[in-house]
């Protein structure tokens, strides 16, 4: 499958900016069942500096610097990606990953096997996700039990997530924290995934964010409108013996051919799209627009 | 010696319970400390008691401080120096101490590498990845930089205590921004200045030398292996509680003391903003903690750093010492693992004895701990301040079962430490010496091959007998350390490097546009409470004169001098607006406020106390006399504040004594400082503010029309105001008159209290400001004086004088005195534009908000 992807971030200053240092997350992973073919990152005005890395997470990050006044900062990331989920290890082709229960599965962690150590720094606390509260513990322990499969409760972690969770972009945002989303169950993606992530952590599991984008489809018998996707976070378990699998608990599904991934971090701290500080004595206001189709 | 016949020693005894420094156990004194015994024997108790005094006001004196976060009197709290020192054998310390301290420096160098770098300790299993990846320290975004200097590590300080064996323990590592280096310095020279007796046939090790190497590891450290590189030392500010200390290594290395807001990164390089232009900065000795340094990629709400700083260290464009993320060595959860650790790199056994440790993650440890928990000592692996230690022997069952759910839930962030008694060593109270326990805090810098140790350091004393801790957050008692050695040493050098290839003489253009920020405003402070307090004086006197001889004209001027108040201060509504007539009945009650409100905006508390924020700002640049005349008025003021009832002449008295000290002040601070150092701004801001309540009295006092016995008893307030009644006399030898007083106040060109001479100085000084290169236009400070300037030289004291036409006011005056108000107003607003960059307000592209701890 190949897709068109362009993710356009703009802001209008009020007052202006003197100037600004930005860092943006938006370079999809060029990785096993999804290649980058092309990528572009425009931005405006022209930045005096600009720099590609790779972060510790393995991600691309871009830093970029604006030394002239400007009133309104546009940020264009456009690329083609092919993706073929067939490529990847299957869950459902691994007969050990399906079945390892948690109790194996924690067994197996324990181990003082070095080779897991970039694993096992998923399974603790990190900045949106700490202090774990009995309410999320209460939580995953419904689907965690020690003698059930990890694949199993993590794949019906997803879809209590997705039924008992309501998709509510007024009531959050991205500085919400996690223990207010499980009392009021409601919130976007990127809170369903963090309580995911937060309550396979609290049964010792690792769990990583993974942040990106989903293609979405029309109603039947309409155009699909430019600009109409969004960006999307998923959460990732890593499953022992096998190794990580995606779940999507806002679509209820395991991710394919349609989601194509940015970034993984231990939650949004680590991979937020763009990020800046900007000097500057006003509002500002923020517009996304993402447009994610078939490219043909 | 024997112990009986010293006085010194009386009930030292009955407090020996443990291993003290002095005393063995078969009661006979450590040889090391005899030579000293006896000199401070023939010193004797009550000459000790005068000397410990003594070191106490030299602290006092000197603004030797340490501020106390949320401590309504922690500000500025003076540093305790006890006078008895604490001694070490060269020996011992260069068979152990040195070697261990240099040993275990190389060790948490080669951490820092591997942590940030390949991460082999954790690869192969020496230590596990929750130690690294659990703690705060750990920063991320430092992951793989590559630094140009030799070592990672460039600074590092261990706090050692001497265990119940009698060898010397590592209690904890700084690594971050370790402070107590120039205190150090400080107790060394307090010492030789007041006891230079206690000194005799004892030969110290002075660090005079390791200075010279800390200085040459700064310019070593910077890229591209500059000769002459730019190097900065970063504090978050005086409201820190060692702030005295990065002002006092700022003057004493001659490097430009900075905040925050004064730098900037721009094409990729770290700049520091100065009043002409950026400046490149290569070097930043830092005392700011690693999180703080750069809000784009570390805390968001960090005011104290510079967004983009990251990156510059990435691009090896700037050296930061100790590099950002150099605090995951202040880490207890590597304790348990750094023999190993040394082993792994050196095939060596660990120097320096640690304290027992277990850390937590592991199971065999947890379940040791979980059953030992009364006896044992409980930290986080990412907390070693002393509020977040349990000391878990007075901890009651609740609290130790909250501490072991909080072990049971995290069990890696978790060590345990065995309990230690550490040794005591003499400290000198209430006349005799008792035994308190100590702790030192050594110093070690990176130098070519390897790491050079200060000779002694800071020793800082519990602060009660009983006490079993020692921290200097709560404020406690420092020692100085003395490594005594056999042999004769050199005599401490006051500055000791050849500063020959660093160019430290640095001219206006290079100053940093905060510091010039600060000396403007205190210019201005200190202009204001001058003329504020002298014209409340002056009132005051009016008004002890007043009960005197009831006059009729007296009132009525008193009437108007209360309402000039108003006007002078801007402190509205007063005795002008809104509830006048019952101030003016008691207007006692408002002149205290006036003078004792620090919350009011014009008060002359408030004044004071912004020019003593200003004034803070600025202590590098300080003189210890500017210090000791400052601290004359901060005192005064208190012992004020603190009366309950004032009279008039109460007030006017005080007022006295507070003018004498701020012009005593004002003249130290000219000849302190030099022109180019800064001076040019408190000038331009002195003089500025001292135009502006001149134009603001002529106009409350000279507009309006009064008859001429009133006419006369105002401009003799005025004149006494502005103390030129004598000059007055001396000029024009006749009755006053207005058209005199306005030659005198307002056209002098030779008088320096008149405004035409001010306006002139002020435009002469804005003229030698740097302005930038290229634009041959005259700066707007430039042409708001220029035109003040050419007003006051085309005036003509007839038209002055017009009366309008109901002879009530004169308008041409008060037209006049307005405008150049405005103008004066205007020039001030364009130098702050202009030249303290205000524009740089830093703020978050998306408001995040996260909740850090």
């Amino acid at each position: 499958m190949l897709y068109r992807l362009s993710h356009t971030t703009s802001y209008k200053y009020e007052n202006g900016v003197t100037f600004c240092h930005n860092i943006a997350t938006l370079k999809p992973k060029d990785m096993l069942g999804q290649k980058v073919v092309n990528y572009a990152l425009e931005i405006h005005p022209k930045p005096t500096d600009f720099s590609e890395k790779t972060d510790f997470f393995g991600n691309t990050i871009t830093r970029f610097s604006i030394q002239d006044y400007h009133k309104t900062l546009k940020v264009i990331a456009v690329s083609t990606i092919e993706k073929d989920h067939t490529l990847m290890p299957d869950i459902h082709q691994s007969v050990s990953g399906k079945s390892i229960t948690l109790s194996e599965g924690l067994q197996h962690l324990k181990h003082q096997d070095p080779g897991l150590w970039d694993v096992k720094q998923f399974i603790l606390e990190s900045v949106l996700i700490a202090n774990i509260s009995p309410e999320i513990r209460a939580y995953a322990e419904v689907s965690f039990q020690p003698n059930r499969s990890i694949f199993e409760a993590a794949y019906e972690l997803m879809q209590r997530i997705y039924t008992e969770f309501e998709f509510n972009p007024n009531v959050t945002n991205v500085a919400t924290p996690i223990h207010d989303v499980i009392l009021q169950k409601k919130g976007v993606c990127q809170d369903f995934a963090q309580i995911a992530i937060a309550c396979v952590r609290s049964v010792g599991l690792p769990a990583r964010y993974v942040s990106g984008y989903i293609e979405t489809l029309p109603p039947p018998g309409k155009e699909k409108l430019v600009g109409a996707d969004a960006s999307h976070a998923w959460f990732s378990v890593y499953i022992p013996t096998f190794g990580w699998v995606d779940f999507d608990p806002t679509n209820n599904q395991i991710p394919q051919n349609q989601h194509i991934i940015t970034a993984y971090g231990r939650d949004y701290y680590d991979v937020p799209p763009l990020k800046g500080v900007i000097y500057s004595s006003g509002d500002n206001k923020m517009k996304v627009a993402v447009d994610i189709r078939p490219a043909v | 010696m024997s112990i009986d016949s010293n006085t010194l020693f009386q009930n030292y005894f009955s407090d020996f319970r443990n291993y003290d420094e002095v005393l063995k156990s078969d009661m006979s004194i450590n040889p090391n400390w005899e030579r000293l015994l006896t000199n401070l024997s023939q010193v004797g108790p009550n000459n000790l008691n005068a000397k410990q005094d003594e070191v106490n006001w030299l602290m006092e004196e000197n603004g030797v401080t340490y501020n106390v976060y949320n401590d309504p009197n922690g500000m500025h709290r003076s540093w305790g120096l006890n006078i008895v020192p604490f001694l070490i054998h060269q020996t011992e310390w260069e068979n152990t101490i040195e070697r261990g301290l240099q040993q275990r420096a190389e060790l948490l160098n080669l951490i820092l590498k591997d942590i940030y770098g390949e991460r082999a300790l954790i690869k192969h299993g020496i230590i596990p990845q929750e130690v690294i990846f659990a703690h705060r320290g750990f920063l991320r975004q430092c992951d793989q930089i590559q630094y140009p200097a030799s070592k990672n590590l460039l600074i590092y300080s261990a706090d050692l205590a001497r265990g119940p064996d009698g060898r010397m323990w590592v209690v904890s590592d700084r690594t971050q921004a370790p402070s107590g280096m120039g205190y150090a310095l400080e107790n060394r020279y307090a010492l030789n200045r007041v006891m230079p007796n206690i000194f005799q046939n004892i030969h110290l090790k002075q660090p005079s030398q390791f200075f010279h190497e800390f200085n040459q590891m700064l310019i070593d450290a910077a890229p591209q292996n500059k000769s002459n590189p730019n190097i900065v030392i970063l504090t978050p500010g005086p409201h820190n509680e060692t702030y005295f200390e990065h002002a006092y290594l700022a003057s004493f290395l001659g490097y430009p003391l900075v905040m925050g807001n004064d730098l900037i990164v721009r094409n990729g390089k770290l700049w520091m903003k100065t009043l002409k232009q950026l400046k490149q900065v290569d070097v930043v000795l830092r005392r700011v903690d690693d999180v703080f340094m750069d809000p784009l990629e570390l805390r968001e709400d960090s005011y104290l750093g510079v967004a983009g700083l990251m990156e510059v260290v990435r691009e090896q464009q700037v050296s930061i010492v100790n590099p950002i993320g150099s605090g995951i060595i202040e880490n207890s959860g590597l304790i348990p693992f750094m023999n190993a650790i040394c082993k792994y790199f050196f095939n060596e056994d660990l120097i320096l004895p640690q304290i027992a440790s277990w850390w937590c993650g592991q199971q065999k440890e947890r379940d040791y701990v979980l059953n030992h928990l009364k006896d044992l000592v409980v930290k986080r692996i990412d907390r070693s301040n002393r509020e977040n230690i349990f000391f878990c022997e007075f901890l009651d069952e609740t609290a130790l079962n909250k501490l072991r759910q909080e072990i049971e839930q995290t069990p890696y962030q978790f060590v345990a430490q065995e309990k230690i008694s550490f040794s005591t060593a003499p400290n000198f109270t209430n006349g005799i010496l008792e035994p308190r326990k100590v702790m030192c805090r050594t110093f070690a810098i990176a130098k070519q091959g390897g790491y050079s140790i200060m000779p002694g350091g800071l020793v800082r004393v519990a602060s009660e007998r009983e006490n079993l801790f020692v921290s200097n957050q709560r404020g406690g008692i420092s020692k100085d350390f003395w490594v005594v050695s056999d042999s004769p040493q050199n005599y401490i050098q006051n500055y000791s490097w050849d500063n020959a290839s660093n160019q430290t003489i640095s001219d206006i253009n290079d100053l940093p546009s905060h510091t010039a920020e600060n000396l403007y405003w205190s210019g201005r402070y200190l202009g204001r409470a001058l003329v504020t307090a002298r014209y409340l004086r002056m009132v005051l006197n009016r008004m002890t004169q007043e009960q005197y001889n009831n006059r009729k004209s007296e009132s009525e001027s008193l009437e108007l001098l209360y309402k000039s108040i108003t006007h002078i201060t801007s402190t509205f509504p007063g005795f002008v607006g809104k509830g006048s007539e019952k101030r003016l009945n008691n207007p006692l009650e408002e002149i205290v406020s006036l003078m004792l409100d620090e919350k009011r905006y014009g008060s002359f508390a408030q004044t004071l106390s912004s020019f003593n924020n200003s004034y803070y700002s600025l202590r590098s640049l300080w003189s210890k006399d500017m210090w000791r005349v400052f601290d004359g008025i901060n005192k005064q003021w208190r012992k004020f504040k603190d009366a309950e009832n004032y009279s008039v002449i109460e007030l006017s008295k005080v007022l006295d004594r507070i003018i004498t000290r701020l012009i005593a002040f004002m003249g130290l601070i000219e000849e302190s400082i030099l022109v180019n150092q800064g001076l040019l701004l408190y000038f331009i801001g002195l003089q500025t503010e001292q135009a502006m309540m001149n134009v603001a009295k002529c106009r409350s006092l000279l507009v309006s029309n009064y008859n001429e016995q009133l006419q006369y008893e105002i401009l003799e307030s005025l004149l006494t105001s502005h103390e030129s009644l004598n000059i007055y006399r001396y000029s024009y030898r006749s009755y006053l008159s207005l058209e005199n007083v306005i030659k005198l106040i307002l056209l002098d060109k030779d008088y320096a209290k008149s405004l035409t001479y001010q306006i002139n100085r002020i435009k002469k000084d804005i003229d030698r400001l740097p302005y930038s290169e290229g634009s041959n236009q005259v700066s707007i400070c430039q042409q708001k004086i220029d035109e003040a300037h050419r007003k006051m030289q085309s005036l003509n004291i007839e038209n002055l004088l017009l009366l309008s036409s109901d002879g009530s006011i004169r308008p041409n005056l008060d037209d006049l005195l307005a405008e150049l108000s405005d103008l004066l107003h205007n020039t001030s607003m364009a130098i702050s534009d202009t030249y303290f960059n205000h524009s740089y307000q830093q703020t978050q592209l998306a408001n995040q908000n996260f909740p850090i701890t």
